[in-house]
């Protein structure tokens, strides 16, 4: 067995520019599909974390039929040591409380509809990151008077900047009027361009104050400590808490994006079998020449007593070496390239742009480096090659000595 | 013949008309002017609320309303002038007009609409009376009426069907049903004091029939008839001026 690496490393060098091109077809099949398949899976990790990272969160408590029916009518209220207690159950890193709730916006003579999010401004700046994503002004508290921070979407629609007061008009809990002015304290740089044109933020109590909904919350959301162990947190906390909550995960309270993503990626699914279908070719073409050429060679080895079953051994080593070296390049290549675009991400301009944008994505494509697309993509032409080299050992099998030795 | 047809008919002459019964009514808790402090408890199933108000009103056009509490929503005022209906929102400075489609919606989170508190449609004027015969209603003799709308009425109600006392006019109750003859609200009035020379009712009470543990009850501390009232009083700029 030993002999017959040697062997089939030594043939594969002993005509370097045939094993070159076979290699080449391979490196080529796996960079391809590596380069294409990271920045597909790159911007579906993109759209996750602008939504579900910054916004929503992995998993979200509500009250029960909440999601069926958002008004202030089903939320809830908790003790604080309740939501600890949840926060304290395993793989749970953190649990933030919201009041989420809408409101007409107004200011000079431009209204808009808008999300209403009164957040705990110590938990969740920190927890989800919108602290740095403030720019100019990052308290809500301005002196005395509480204030509200906004997208940049909407502070560009109603061309206002920080100082500027904003009127609220609204309905509370069982119908009560909710209606105030607050001053603008923060413009949030949300990537989301639907959020950032809808959504406003303030303090919890004062959002509780505003829509007449003392201590109550729509929403808990929970941050897992390892965020692709989601399902197995949301089973815990469904144990956990009695049925009058209901536990969601992303996929559940967005289908929309699972959807959005899903299809998309079964478009790219399609586009790589075409790629694996014309590689295939390639590399099956290689491996046809290479049959064809080396037939007087064959013929020679069998005629001097070469087992046929151990000479499409070899070749099958031979092929299998060819396309793991090919395939290790081409994820080598790959590999700096991915790093690129994922520290210096495409910018999707133009109408392409805008489109991504009005379906609420972020026109953004950085490439992903998660090692299993590269491991994926790789062994599955590592293995294409391997299948396509049994027609050499076919060839074998079937090859008549002196035919092609007296051709 | 005529004239025996025409006495087999005279008991049901004997009686007031329908629309007489109405209009009777009406006047009696309206009168030309009127001027009121009201007591509004919104109950919930685990939550109630009070807001107290006064209320001023000239003829059936002109009425207005202004919160007193609770703090939050101290000041707000509601006003109808003509076939407009205006509102003031003191913490947001701004005046907003109601738009004719917001009329049955909910008054400040109450079982009433804004078309009940400022009486945009008239149970007078947008409604054919007729009589049901009679009934006793928390012990008083009370005329049945059934009011349909009118073919053009700016009204949503299918019917309603109202008790009225004999003795006195008073509205006791009012049983308010849909297009499709489903009862929907039922408003009762109860306590029955005397009030600046008048007998009427002091606590209205609304109720929905389809949600359990719900109703609004209104209730009069003061209400005077005929106070002097002028239509300059009845303005978006008084809105913004108006105090107790």
């Amino acid at each position: 067995m030993k002999l017959l690496f040697i062997l089939a490393w030594r043939n594969i060098w002993r005509n370097k520019r045939r094993s070159l091109i076979t290699m080449t077809s391979v490196l080529f099949a796996v960079f391809f599909a590596i380069v294409l398949r990271s920045f597909q899976m790159g911007a579906y990790e993109n759209m996750i974390s602008n939504m579900v990272g910054s916004y929503s969160g992995f998993i979200q408590i509500h009250d029960n039929g909440f999601w069926d029916e958002q008004t202030l009518e089903n939320t809830f209220e908790m003790p604080t040591d309740s939501i600890r207690s949840i926060a304290d159950l395993d793989g749970v890193a953190s649990v933030t409380p919201r009041l989420e709730s809408f409101s007409l916006v107004s200011t000079g003579r431009l209204t808009k509809g808008t999300l209403i999010l009164g957040i705990d401004p110590s938990q969740e700046l920190e927890g989800l990151g919108l602290q740095e994503k403030i720019h100019p002004g990052n308290i809500f508290v301005n002196g005395e008077t509480p204030g509200v921070v906004i997208g940049s979407g909407m502070a560009e629609y109603f061309n206002i900047g920080v100082g500027d007061t904003l009127v609220f008009l609204g309905q509370g809990y069982h119908g009560i009027s909710a209606n105030a002015q607050y001053p603008l304290v923060g413009i949030l740089d949300v990537k989301n361009p639907l959020l950032s044109k809808s959504l406003v933020l303030m303090p919890l109590d004062e959002a509780q104050y505003l829509y007449g909904a003392q201590n109550r919350l729509s929403t808990l959301i929970v941050t897992p400590k390892n965020e692709s162990k989601y399902k197995t947190i949301q089973s815990t906390i469904k144990d956990y808490l009695p049925s009058s909550y209901e536990v969601m995960n992303w996929e559940e309270f967005l289908p929309e994006l699972r959807q959005t993503i899903d299809a998309d990626s079964s478009g790219g699914q399609i586009f790589l079998g075409v790629l694996y279908m014309i590689i295939s070719f390639g590399v099956f073409g290689t491996i046809l020449m290479m049959t064809a050429e080396r037939s007087r060679e064959f013929g020679v080895l069998i005629s001097i007593g070469m087992k046929r079953h151990k000479l499409a051994l070899t070749t099958m080593i031979e092929a299998t070496l060819m396309s793991l070296i090919g395939g290790v390049a081409g994820a080598l290549l790959a590999r700096p390239i991915t790093f690129y675009f994922n520290h210096n991400p495409l910018r999707l301009l133009g109408q392409a742009g805008d489109a991504l944008e009005t379906y609420g994505f972020e026109p953004l494509l950085p490439a992903s480096l998660d090692w299993s697309i590269t491991l994926t993509h790789s062994l599955t032409i590592v293995v294409i090659s391997v299948v396509l080299s049994t027609y050499a050992a076919w060839a074998i099998f079937r090859l008549k000595p002196i035919e092609v030795i007296r051709s | 013949m005529k004239t025996w047809l025409l006495l087999l008919l005279f008991p049901f002459f004997s009686q007031p008309s329908a629309t007489e019964i109405v209009q009777k009514a009406e006047e009696k808790l309206r009168g030309n002017s009127n001027e009121a402090e009201i007591t509004i408890t919104i109950h919930r199933p685990s939550w109630e609320r009070t807001l107290e108000a006064k209320s001023w009103a000239l003829g059936t056009e002109y009425s207005l309303i202004l919160l007193k509490a609770p703090a939050r929503d101290k000041g707000t005022v509601f006003l109808k002038r003509e076939k407009e209906i205006w509102n003031w929102v003191p913490n947001i400075e701004r005046t907003i007009k109601l738009p004719p489609s917001m009329m049955m919606q909910s008054w400040m989170g109450s079982d009433f609409n804004n078309d009940d508190l400022v009486q945009e449609s008239s149970i007078v004027k947008d409604y054919n009376h007729s009589h049901m015969g009679r009934q006793e209603v928390a012990g008083f003799d009370c005329y049945v009426i059934e009011f349909t709308p009118k073919p053009d009425a700016p009204v949503v109600w299918g019917k309603i069907i109202g008790y009225i006392s004999v003795d006195g006019y008073l509205q006791l109750k009012s049983e308010f049903y849909d297009e499709d003859g489903f009862l929907i609200n039922v408003l009762e009035g109860s306590d029955v004091v005397e009030m600046d020379g008048r007998r009427l009712p002091s606590k209205l009470r609304m109720t929905p029939v389809d949600k359990d543990d719900h109703y609004t009850e209104m209730t009069y501390k003061s209400l005077k008839f005929d106070v002097p009232l002028k239509t300059s009083f009845f303005t978006t700029q008084n809105m913004k001026r108006v105090r107790e």
